[in-house]
């Protein structure tokens, strides 16, 4: 028997968060007691042998706790390392409120070879009957197949492909996961969400416009040399909201990303531009105005995300 | 969004509020300051508003732009609900406030409004009128004679009327045809903060999100609700609004009577403003109508004692500031089932909720002499306020030997579920007048309906004389109350 696989204990796991409440609830007896909030489990995994990577991803989860109450699990692989387990609790209070609420979390580090270990350490600690989450932060999930055994114990997985070297390859991973009736997210999807909104709103004030545009060409110019996920995603999109239209990825100098859609039909253009700071600029024959894009933080993207715990039929039909 | 639009994600896009201005008639009342200027403030704060939004403030106090700056800048600071305030954030959204003086009389007001939202360049208006009721059917006539309140392919024109929504059934139909006169009926947006809260709302999630409460929740297995409205406070200053209102047209005729048609409703088929508005109506209307002699056995009114000292109250009021009635409501699946409704003011303790009793088991296998058993209904509470959250009373096998049960609740907490910070109803109400969404919005007909519903009370009362005070403050209301219900062999939970 591996011995690290002895070592993991869920029974002790449990134990050791009944003993934290109990701890909890006595230190702040006074202060008329804590509120243990609970609405789905979240399955971190860091980047392997990355203690930073690990801590951001704790920090993300404390913001996150906030509005999705979970017990989170941070498991960070690392090559030989031994199992470990702790336990720990988020508390805050509520703005202007009289108790404190206080969410669960436990971090686990093992072993990079042991996540079918893992996942079955797993099973037990997930919280009964609500929705399970796996967030893979980095690109390992498809670089390899180590993480697999974690994907059957989640109701949705989050990825991240923004800095995968084969966008291409990772699209097509997650159309797999899609066909295997995974429920998948991709963050640099979620990325888009303002642009997208951008879009959408000038559909509605001007579709004549867009019927027109609909005939024409699309260009879309994007940075870092070569058209990553966001530019893929959104071109995808477009293709499929006005089929048969001409679209054309055009590289531009400047950060990776999407930086301008031109429509173009019938001798007018509209188009929208990344502006100063996070804002766009989107020009019309009529008019010119700015459109805030909402902030792209991890944890503003995740919120985001846990926010959509069953389908989300438009990223679906975008992976296709 | 439109349907049409093929870019659409409702999963993720913001309903958008497009480029508007918000009139506020009374600008320098109690509500303004409270709730209206605190809500805008926040849904600003959360970009839920356009940079570009305009509010004018008008009131008979003359007052600078700035000066109206000031002021609601103090009241934000002041009122604003379970969040911080952000100076930054203030001083962008202060820049939208304008202020124009004027008597709701005067020709002269209207035209300055209009010339204000031209030199703005804003066609959609939301008038908001949080005046005097009696001044509502002027307002609308005078903003109609200025050319203002018709919808035009230029923009929107909407109107949200504060309650009271009329005095009785024949003033509220006048109003309303004044109203029409300038407004067409989808434009009109009859405001009830109750339908606003999140608990309530989440009524309608609990009843038809889930498939285990729906089917008991009909007259073979419900023995009787109550609907509770309790507050510890007295008019606090309020005494000439509220003896002209009273218990039944503060709060039962359009809180309450809301509530327990978001309680007692079908299911709609859609969830869409007016199939949810039709279901809402459907069951106002089939509330069974007291008839005159029935008033006394199934209402009962009261009044604290030290009432008739307040600020602005006749020394020998006959107010309420308590009511409860029983109403019936004939249909099938509520034939029998009788709702306890109650309001009152100088109660032990501020709470709003609702509860519903079900049948006790229809075989008692354990009886009381088996063991000390506390035999209990069944239970289930809905709170609206403080606290908002559901609780199951039920009942348990006490631990040791033999078979002793107690009852015992299984409670969920919206705070303990959701992290999140929940809009004030002010948020969500004005938001979706802004967004044309009237869902929880009260129509003309729904008003109708309750005000036919309370008017035997009233015309009953209006000529009866009671001996007030009958209750003390910090208790539960008259004796009456209770016996009111004991006749059918209930009695009120008080918690």
């Amino acid at each position: 028997m591996n011995p690290a696989a002895t070592a993991m204990d869920p029974e002790k796991i449990l134990r050791d968060l009944r003993d934290l409440w109990a701890r909890l609830a006595e230190d702040r007896g006074a202060a008329g007691g804590v509120l243990r909030a609970c609405s789905m489990t979240l399955i971190v995994v860091a980047e392997p042998d990355d203690e930073a990577d690990a801590e951001t991803a704790r920090k993300t989860i404390g913001v996150l706790m906030h509005v999705h109450p979970s017990r989170a699990v941070v498991l960070t692989p690392r090559e030989g390392g031994e199992f470990s387990a702790r336990v720990f609790a988020e508390c805050w209070m509520p703005f202007g409120g009289q108790q404190q609420i206080c969410s669960e979390g436990i971090d686990i580090t093992a072993d990079s070879e042991q996540t079918d270990e893992v996942a079955r350490l797993l099973v037990p600690l997930i919280a009964p009957d609500l929705p399970v989450v796996l967030w893979c932060r980095g690109p390992r999930a498809f670089l390899d197949r180590s993480l697999d055994p974690l994907f059957p114990l989640a109701n949705k997985i989050i990825f991240n492909t923004r800095a995968v070297r084969h966008p291409s390859s990772a699209i097509e991973f997650l159309r797999r996961m899609r066909k295997d009736r995974r429920q998948v997210a991709d963050l640099a999807w979620t990325r888009l969400t303002g642009w997208r909104e951008a879009v959408a709103h000038l559909m509605d004030a001007c579709p004549g416009g867009w019927l027109a545009a609909a005939s024409g060409e699309v260009r879309i110019e994007y940075g870092g040399g070569r058209p990553g996920t966001r530019s893929l995603y959104f071109a995808r999109w477009i293709e499929r909201a006005l089929p048969g239209v001409n679209i054309t990825l055009i590289p531009v100098a400047g950060g990776p990303g999407v930086h301008s859609v031109v429509f173009a039909g019938c001798g007018s253009e509209t188009s929208i531009r990344l502006g100063e700071g996070s804002s766009l600029e989107v020009r019309t024959a009529e008019r010119t105005y700015s459109a805030v894009l909402p902030p792209d933080s991890e944890e503003c993207l995740m919120r985001e995300e846990l926010s959509i715990l069953g389908r989300d039929p438009v990223f679906e039909r975008v992976l296709g | 969004m439109t349907d049409s639009n093929p870019f659409a994600d409702p999963l993720r896009f913001e309903r958008q509020v497009p480029e508007c201005a918000i009139v506020i008639f009374g600008a320098n009342g109690d509500l303004t300051k409270r709730k209206l200027i605190p809500s805008l403030y926040r849904l600003a704060y959360e970009r839920r508003l356009p940079a570009t939004v305009s509010l004018i403030g008008t009131s008979r106090t003359p007052l600078s732009d700035d000066a109206f700056r000031g002021k609601m800048h103090d009241s934000v600071k002041e009122f604003l609900e379970d969040s911080p305030f952000d100076e930054d954030q203030w001083a962008g959204f202060a820049k939208g406030l304008h202020y124009i003086a004027g008597d709701l009389s005067d020709p002269k007001l209207y035209s300055a409004i209009k010339d204000k939202l031209t030199a703005l360049g804003r066609t959609n208006v939301l008038y908001y009128l949080s005046t005097q009721p009696s001044y509502y059917g002027e307002v609308v006539e005078r903003l109609g004679a200025a050319g203002l309140g018709h919808t035009t392919t230029q923009g929107w024109q909407r109107i949200v009327v504060e309650k009271p929504f009329g005095h009785d059934l024949a003033s509220a139909r006048e109003l309303n045809e004044r109203i029409h006169k300038v407004f067409d009926e989808a434009d009109v947006y009859r405001i009830d903060h109750y339908l606003g809260k999140e608990t309530v709302q989440n009524i309608l999630a609990f009843r038809f999100g889930n498939g285990i409460f729906e089917p008991l929740w009909n007259r073979r297995y419900v023995n009787h609700v109550q609907i509770t409205a309790a507050e510890s406070i007295g008019v606090e200053g309020r005494g000439a609004y509220y003896e002209e209102a009273g218990a039944v047209r503060d709060m039962i005729q359009n809180h309450l009577l809301q509530v327990m048609a978001t309680v007692a409703m079908e299911p709609s088929a859609v969830y869409e403003p007016d199939a949810v508005r039709d279901e809402r109506a459907k069951l106002l209307r089939s509330i069974r109508i007291m008839h005159p002699e029935e008033v006394p056995s199934h209402a009962v009114a009261g009044q604290y004692a030290g009432y008739r000292h307040e600020p602005a109250v006749n020394p020998s009021s006959q107010t309420p500031t308590y009511a409860a009635a029983t109403f019936y409501v004939d249909n099938w699946r509520w034939a029998g089932v009788p709702f306890y409704i109650r309001s009152g003011k100088k109660l032990p303790k501020r709470t709003t909720e609702i509860a519903i009793q079900y049948n006790t088991a229809p075989h008692a296998l354990f009886t009381p002499d088996a063991g000390g058993v506390i035999m209990r209904p069944n239970l289930l509470i809905l709170r609206i306020q403080p606290e908002e959250g559901i609780s199951l009373r039920f009942l348990s096998k006490q631990p040791g030997s033999g078979m002793r049960l107690r009852p015992v609740s299984m409670d969920f907490n919206y705070g303990s579920s959701f992290g999140e910070r929940s809009p004030t109803a002010y948020e969500t109400l004005l938001e979706d007048a802004l967004t044309g969404d009237a869902t929880l919005y009260t129509r003309q007909d729904m008003v109708e309906a309750s005000w036919r519903v309370v008017t035997p009370i009233l015309e009953d009362w209006a000529n009866r004389k009671f001996e007030f005070p009958n209750y003390d403050p910090g208790t539960w209301g008259p004796p009456a109350a209770d016996d009111m219900l004991a006749r059918q062999g209930h009695k009120w939970r008080n918690s």
